[in-house]
């Protein structure tokens, strides 16, 4: 047995060591914002927050997580960050399909906490490893630039 | 105005009294060559529901799915357009995976593409609205005890203006399931459509923000189990063998499943799956196609 904080919640879990984060959160907790893109840490719509930095759940191990909080799109409206960038995202009608959005908006948030007014290039790099296939990158940025106002 | 229903058509709805509430079953309608085929005595099997409850909630079930093109929206406008009632206030369900009852009228699968929604549901759904709004507009007007043409539906609420009384449709909801299916019901005019054609914010949004939204890989039932699959790389392979022992010795493997052309691993969660599917090992017999190259393909089309 091993002990995740998710959301604030102590999850007791009968789960092998190097099960991923993703498939943990998805099929065990019933968690099911969190999206399944390539299993390879390539494509970012698996992003949750390990202690506030976003991480790619599907190529992490709950054994990493341990003991430190993990944060996903479920709760993420409750930090201030978090709830800037969702409202910014109902505002400008971000998603189209919504697949990736999840991932999206974990990365956006970790990026507004940790930098309040970002750049370009702030956002460039910050966003690189989450990949749209609908191509909604221009209301990303502005969404961004939006919950920074 | 005119009345744009074919009797046989229109006569695809029904009402029930679903749990206090009101409920038009309605079958969108099939292809039109096969349309003509079909026996007139051949059993109605509703493929989408209208339901009104007591709190004057409009939910539409459905079986066009939601991929980014709008349809949790559009359709909502197809029917708030003759319900007379806020588009923001029609709530979408998914149908159930069925192909015999869902199938897309127009393609005969149960599939949602080739911009074939609107295309299928745009007569259909606004036929649902105004039958649903004139039997509640008769419903309020036996109440009042006032002729139907004298009230008029708006916003959600039937109003009788002479007298300015007004009521809530959940309020009337019981009454007109009781009432016979109206027929013969006038759709607007497209210079009368305050809905249709114009912009409107998408109402998905907000799932789609908040991790809610429901996408196929997000289905959970009560006792579900997760597979992975893998298929033979060439075309027209098949199965040669399966290390099914060591699968099942991955905790949390229930079943390995052989096909003559893929191999799925059930386990109780798709980690488990995934690692029963790489012990298992699959070894295949290339087939024909075994040594097919781009080159070969070329040829063959020139």
């Amino acid at each position: 047995m091993i002990t995740l904080n998710v959301n604030g919640k102590a999850r007791q879990l009968d789960v092998p060591d190097d099960m991923p984060l993703l498939w943990t959160l998805r099929d065990v907790l019933g968690m099911t914002g969190t999206k399944f893109g390539c299993g390879l840490g390539l494509c970012g719509a698996c992003t949750i927050h390990v202690d506030g930095q976003p991480t790619r759940s599907c190529i992490t191990p709950v054994s990493a997580a341990v003991g430190r909080r993990i944060t996903t799109i479920e709760a993420i409206g409750t930090t201030s960050a978090g709830s800037k960038v969702q409202r910014a995202w109902l505002a400008l009608d971000v998603p189209q399909c919504g697949y990736c959005q999840s991932g999206q908006i974990m990365s956006a948030s970790a990026l507004l906490a940790s930098k309040p007014k970002p750049t370009d290039a702030d956002i460039d790099g910050a966003m690189a490893g989450n990949i749209c296939r609908c191509g909604t990158y221009p209301r990303i940025r502005a969404a961004i630039k939006e919950a920074a106002k | 105005v005119k009345a744009l229903s074919s009797r046989r058509e229109f006569l695809k709805i029904t009402v029930t009294a679903a749990g206090g509430g009101f409920l038009l079953a309605l079958g969108l309608p099939a292809r039109s060559e096969v349309r003509d085929g079909l026996t007139t005595d051949a059993p109605f099997m509703p493929n989408a529901f209208l339901r009104i409850d007591r709190a004057g909630k409009v939910t539409f079930v459905m079986p066009f799915i939601e991929m980014g093109q709008g349809t949790y929206t559009s359709i909502p406008m197809l029917i708030a357009e003759e319900l007379e009632v806020d588009v923001d206030k029609v709530a979408i369900e998914h149908s159930p995976a069925d192909d015999k009852i869902y199938a897309n009228p127009l393609i005969g699968l149960q599939l949602t593409g080739g911009s074939t929604s609107i295309r299928a549901s745009y007569v259909p759904l606004r036929r649902a609205g105004a039958t649903a709004r004139v039997m509640l507009v008769t419903a309020a007007a036996q109440r009042w005890n006032v002729a139907p043409s004298t009230c008029r539906a708006s916003n959600g609420e039937v109003v009788h203006a002479a007298t300015g009384r007004k009521l809530r449709y959940g309020a009337l909801v019981d009454a007109a399931a009781k009432l016979p299916v109206a027929e013969n019901v006038a759709l607007k005019m497209p210079s009368d459509f305050k809905l249709i054609g114009t912009p409107h914010r998408r109402l998905d949004i907000a799932g789609k923000v908040n991790g809610s939204a429901k996408f196929g890989i997000d289905t959970r039932l009560a006792g579900m189990k997760f597979a992975v699959v893998a298929i033979s790389p060439t075309f027209g392979g098949t199965l040669a063998s399966v290390d099914e022992a060591k699968a099942k010795s991955i905790r949390g493997v229930s079943q390995v499943v052989r096909l003559d052309d893929a191999v799925a691993v059930v386990a109780t969660h798709t980690w488990a799956a995934k690692q029963g599917l790489a012990a298992a090992d699959p070894q295949w017999n290339a087939g024909p196609n075994a040594r097919l190259s781009t080159s070969d393909i070329v040829a063959q089309l020139v």
